[in-house]
């Protein structure tokens, strides 16, 4: 998974996310999220990072479900419980569950599965992707202007400063005996300030140093589009045959 | 005539056009605000875990909704160029991404129609009203738009239109409290420290406090040390 090329790969992920909002189908999603977490697992995302990112959604889905458990639209009900038409959700259809019931159930079920289906190729691409190369890939496959990357890059590069700021205006205020709680409205406006002040330092940082973001570079590290990317693309598209069928 | 009319067509797309130093802000100003819609993120999950019992889950995520609109609204009042506000919602939503979001890939879509709606409500007064009236309508399109969205991605339209209807309703006045009146005074807050002079939104503050000499002076000193 890492060996891909990144822009290929989340433009496939993301097919394959519109293809799963498109086909709502329960069980489709949830394997779709089985594969994904295996394939994590196998490109050495470790399990304990895995388990921490799948513990939300898991409480997304719980909400979810009982929203649409209790408050279904009537013809999402008769659509489901239509005499005939065979639950495709619910192989347990001859259970203790009534039919009005197992339709409810099949209501909460859709929107649910929902959440892990969309996570599953979500986290996949955040996971097992390296973010500059990203960068690189937006501005060398799908010629991203200069501009942005340079952009993003250095949005990127100011993470790590950013949380150590945020750190040290709570630790400021502290310091001068002023209660604020983690998300407070006073810690937005040191936060803001010092964006500014930071984005104009590298500009002209960046500009005399010759990224002025218009022209065109040559680049050192390319990111190259294989076979296996336009594999990786057909395979996120298979679930489109969910439409023929 | 030509002359005038194309001097001023190219003081307008020099006004309008995209600097290294613009995209730079919005890039940081989109981080700064995945940060905290991340925190949201986890905020509103605990707002709807409380909710789940009663069917209302959804809600916990209405009340904060008008938070992801914010770097839109924001980053068009700073900079008050077309296009400014699809732009920082885009890069927001890329980096939230980025940073691991369980919201899944389309993320960066979402981004992309709610910076549309943004747009929508600044391009209706032409880009020239930069104010509580036309933030508050960028945002109420942000909301619109994503809504309308979410009904056929979400399938929301399998659940009841009353509920909808709140939704709705609950969505609308988040977007604007946040993203509207929150943003106006953030924004001003800002140009008032004299941060903003080279930004549309500083250029026009008035009785500026300077501080900017001096400060690089004893800056730089302290950097050759």
């Amino acid at each position: 998974m890492r060996q891909l090329n990144p822009s290929l790969k989340a433009l496939s992920l993301l097919l394959l996310t519109l293809l799963l909002a498109a086909l709502r189908q329960p069980w489709l999603n949830l394997s779709v999220f089985a594969l994904c977490g295996l394939l994590m697992l196998l490109s050495g995302v470790r399990p304990r990072a895995l388990l921490l990112t799948v513990l939300p959604l898991l409480i997304l889905g719980a909400g979810l479900f009982f929203s649409g458990y209790r408050f279904a639209a009537d013809s999402a009900l008769r659509q489901v419980a239509a005499p005939g038409a065979a639950s495709p959700v619910l192989p347990f259809k001859n259970s203790l569950l009534s039919q009005a019931d197992a339709s409810r159930v099949s209501n909460g079920l859709v929107l649910a599965s929902r959440v892990f289906g969309f996570a599953g190729p979500g986290l996949l691409l955040a996971l097992t992707t390296d973010r500059v190369r990203l960068v690189r890939s937006l501005g060398q496959s799908l010629r991203l202007p200069p501009l942005f990357t340079y952009g993003l890059l250095a949005a990127w590069g100011m993470f790590s400063q950013m949380n150590l700021e945020y750190a040290r205006a709570r630790a400021a205020f502290r310091a001068r005996g002023i209660r604020v709680t983690p998300l407070s409205l006073r810690l937005l406006r040191p936060l803001l300030i010092k964006s500014v002040r930071w984005s104009e330092a590298l500009a002209i940082a960046m500009e005399s140093k010759g990224f002025e973001g218009h022209a065109r570079r040559s680049s050192w590290r390319t990111v190259p589009i294989r076979l296996s990317d336009w594999l990786f693309l057909g395979l996120c598209l298979l679930p489109a045959i969910g439409f023929f069928i | 005539m030509s002359g005038a009319d194309s001097t001023k067509s190219g003081a307008a797309t020099a006004r309008y056009a995209w600097k290294l130093r613009d995209v730079i802000l919005m890039a940081i100003l989109g981080l700064l605000f995945a940060i905290i819609y991340l925190a949201v993120f986890q905020g509103g999950l605990a707002l709807s875990a409380l909710l789940t019992p009663a069917g209302l889950a959804n809600y916990g995520f209405e009340i904060v909704y008008g938070v992801w609109f914010m770097a839109a609204t924001l980053a068009a009042y700073i900079s008050q160029k077309p296009g400014a506000a699809l732009l920082t919602e885009v890069l927001a939503a890329a980096i939230e991404l980025l940073m691991g979001n369980s919201g899944g890939l389309t993320v960066v879509l979402t981004g992309v129609i709610q910076g549309l709606g943004a747009e929508l409500g600044f391009a209706l007064f032409r880009y020239k009203k930069w104010n509580l009236a036309s933030m508050s309508l960028a945002s109420v399109f942000s909301a619109l738009f994503i809504f309308t969205y979410e009904l056929w991605y979400l399938s929301y339209y399998l659940l009841s239109p009353a509920v909808l209807a709140g939704q709705v309703a609950v969505r609308l006045v988040s977007a604007i409290l946040f993203s509207a009146v929150l943003c106006k005074l953030a924004g001003d807050a800002l140009a008032r420290t004299g941060v903003l002079k080279s930004y549309a939104l500083g250029a026009r503050q008035k009785g500026v406090r300077i501080y900017a000499e001096d400060e690089a002076q004893e800056v730089q000193k302290s950097w050759r040390r």
